[in-house]
């Protein structure tokens, strides 16, 4: 009975430290940051984090949670509700479909798949977020969005498999 | 033995692979409604963006701290470089605005002596709540920011919200603690503003850029680069004239602004508390018994003030002040109409009359 309950306790924690990660980087984007003059563009950490655990541990981290987490971003940045939950899903979707074919490649490989990802997942967010607002949006801004976010993925996969390796038992 | 566990390994598998099919297309759909749903129905998630937003803002609160100091430290740290150059400039500004100075102060004097003379009605004083701005919208298609001020502090929605260099935008909801600013870069941002000198009426467009647009400026010609847009004031939402930035003209010939303030690195902001002119309901009864000019009628977008009811007629529906002595109430309406620069039409000068003492204007 105490073992199982422990079990349980265990798989929560387990489960919740991705969560908990992926809605700190959404904080984080929302802070302001003024990485980009003129106009507020922060990198999406949230998709990194969905892109990071999809890769390496969906176990702990099913579809549900990504779309709370982009349900999350949803509520607090004032946008259409379900543009990040729609995004982050499809991110999440390419990422565990082509898990088999990126591990185990070096690192530059992942990062260059991060790339490929994020891309797919800016376009289908100014896609989405263009019919919503029923106005041809300037994709610019999602390029700008793209690329600190590619720019910045290698310091937050390192802070992400810090938090794997220090708080999670490996599969 | 091993056969049948790998038999049941792959039973497993298969059925993780379909429960995870089903959460993903479940979850994708419900994401597709919910985007169908709140573009029909916007309103239907205020609430929980409000909920969502007083409960995250303590935190955005703490976490935003060592990064705004951060960035206010860098912006020092910026200036440490051009330190002489500035101080040469500031220098040379300085000269320059002292000979403003004695010129205001005389202005100052004349406008004081004018008023007096005219008996204007002087305009409300503009006071203001400050506070910092703990996030941002952070994605590149809605432009917000959250501020940690919120109701209990007097922030309310409609409010104008400046910072040091100027207009950024208006707060479209409140927490108790926290409010959120739409800024004038969004695209769902709207603002009536005139054209200095020229006076140009426009409305400026957000369109998710840096430089919102001019849109439907009443005279295109008179405008040029460099001439400063500022809220017109004009339907009633804004106080006139705070400052907004620079008209610039595009490639294609059509206008857009250039505004004072970087609004990716505010930090700090005032919401404004501007008492406006009250509404009065616009009932045809009223326009006989308070002022017989039939061109104030529909006017209803930019109110003068409360004409006290002469007669206890029961027009005055949707106006919360209390209908206290008729004759002598006028100067002590504290909602006056702003009467700032050439912003309001003249046309409303009788009725802005309410104190039957004085008439001799109107005869």
């Amino acid at each position: 009975m105490d073992r199982s309950i422990a079990r349980a306790l265990g798989a929560f924690y387990q489960v919740s430290i991705p969560f908990v990660v992926a809605l700190f980087c959404v904080l984080l984007t929302m802070l302001p940051l003024g990485l980009s003059p003129g106009i507020v563009i922060a990198p999406t950490f949230g998709l990194m984090a969905v892109f990071y655990w999809g890769l390496y541990r969906p176990d702990l981290m099913p579809p549900m949670i990504v779309f709370l987490v982009g349900l999350f971003q949803d509520l607090i940045s004032g946008g259409p509700l379900g543009l990040w939950a729609l995004v982050y899903l499809a991110v999440y979707g390419v990422v565990v479909s082509q898990r088999l074919f990126f591990i185990g490649k070096a690192f530059l490989a992942i990062w260059f798949g991060f790339g490929v990802t994020i891309l797919i997942g800016g376009m289908i967010a100014w896609v989405v977020s263009s019919l919503y607002f029923g106005a041809l949006l300037s994709p610019v801004s999602v390029l700008v969005q793209a690329l600190l976010s590619f720019i910045l993925y290698p310091v937050a996969a390192r802070i992400f498999a810090f938090v794997q390796q220090q708080l999670l038992v490996q599969a | 033995m091993r056969h049948r566990f790998r038999h049941a390994d792959r039973i497993t598998r298969s059925f993780r692979m379909l429960s995870y099919r089903f959460s993903m297309s479940v979850l994708l759909i419900l994401s597709c409604a919910l985007l169908l749903f709140g573009r029909a129905e916007a309103y239907v998630f205020d609430d929980a963006r409000t909920k969502t937003m007083e409960f995250v803002t303590p935190l955005l609160d703490w976490m935003s701290t060592p990064v705004t100091l951060f960035r206010d430290w860098l912006g020092n740290f910026d200036d440490y470089f051009d330190v002489y150059e500035k101080n040469r400039l500031l220098r040379a500004e300085n000269t320059r605005l002292k000979a403003w100075k004695t010129r205001a102060l005389q202005l100052e004097q004349v406008t004081a002596r004018y008023k007096d003379l005219l008996d204007v009605q002087l305009e409300p004083d503009i006071t203001y709540i400050s506070g910092r701005v703990v996030s941002d919208s952070g994605g590149p298609f809605v432009h917000t920011l959250i501020i940690n001020t919120g109701r209990k502090q007097g922030v309310n929605e409609g409010q104008a919200v400046v910072d040091s260099q100027g207009f950024i935008g208006r707060v479209v909801g409140t927490g108790a603690h926290a409010a959120r600013i739409l800024l004038i870069s969004d695209l769902n941002s709207r603002v009536p503003v005139m054209i200095e000198p020229s006076q140009a009426r426009a409305v400026m467009t957000g369109d998710n850029t840096s430089r919102p647009k001019l849109e439907f400026v009443s005279d295109n010609a008179a405008l040029k680069t460099g001439d400063r847009v500022v809220t017109s004031g004009a339907g009633g939402m804004l106080p006139p004239a705070l400052p907004i930035g620079l008209a610039v003209k595009m490639d294609d010939g059509n206008f857009r602004v250039q505004p004072f303030s970087d609004q990716a690195r505010v930090s700090y902001v005032r919401v404004l508390q501007y008492e406006f002119p009250k509404e009065i309901a616009p009932s045809t009864d009223e326009a006989p018994a308070a002022a017989p000019n039939p061109a104030v009628t529909p006017l209803t977008t930019t109110p003068p003030p409360p004409a006290p009811p002469v007669s206890p007629a029961p027009v005055q529906t949707r106006n919360p002040i209390p209908p206290a002595p008729p004759s002598s109430a006028a100067p002590s309406a504290p909602p006056a109409r702003p009467q700032i620069s050439t912003g309001v039409p003249v046309e409303i000068r009788p009725l802005a009359e309410p104190d039957d003492t004085g008439g001799d204007e109107d005869g």
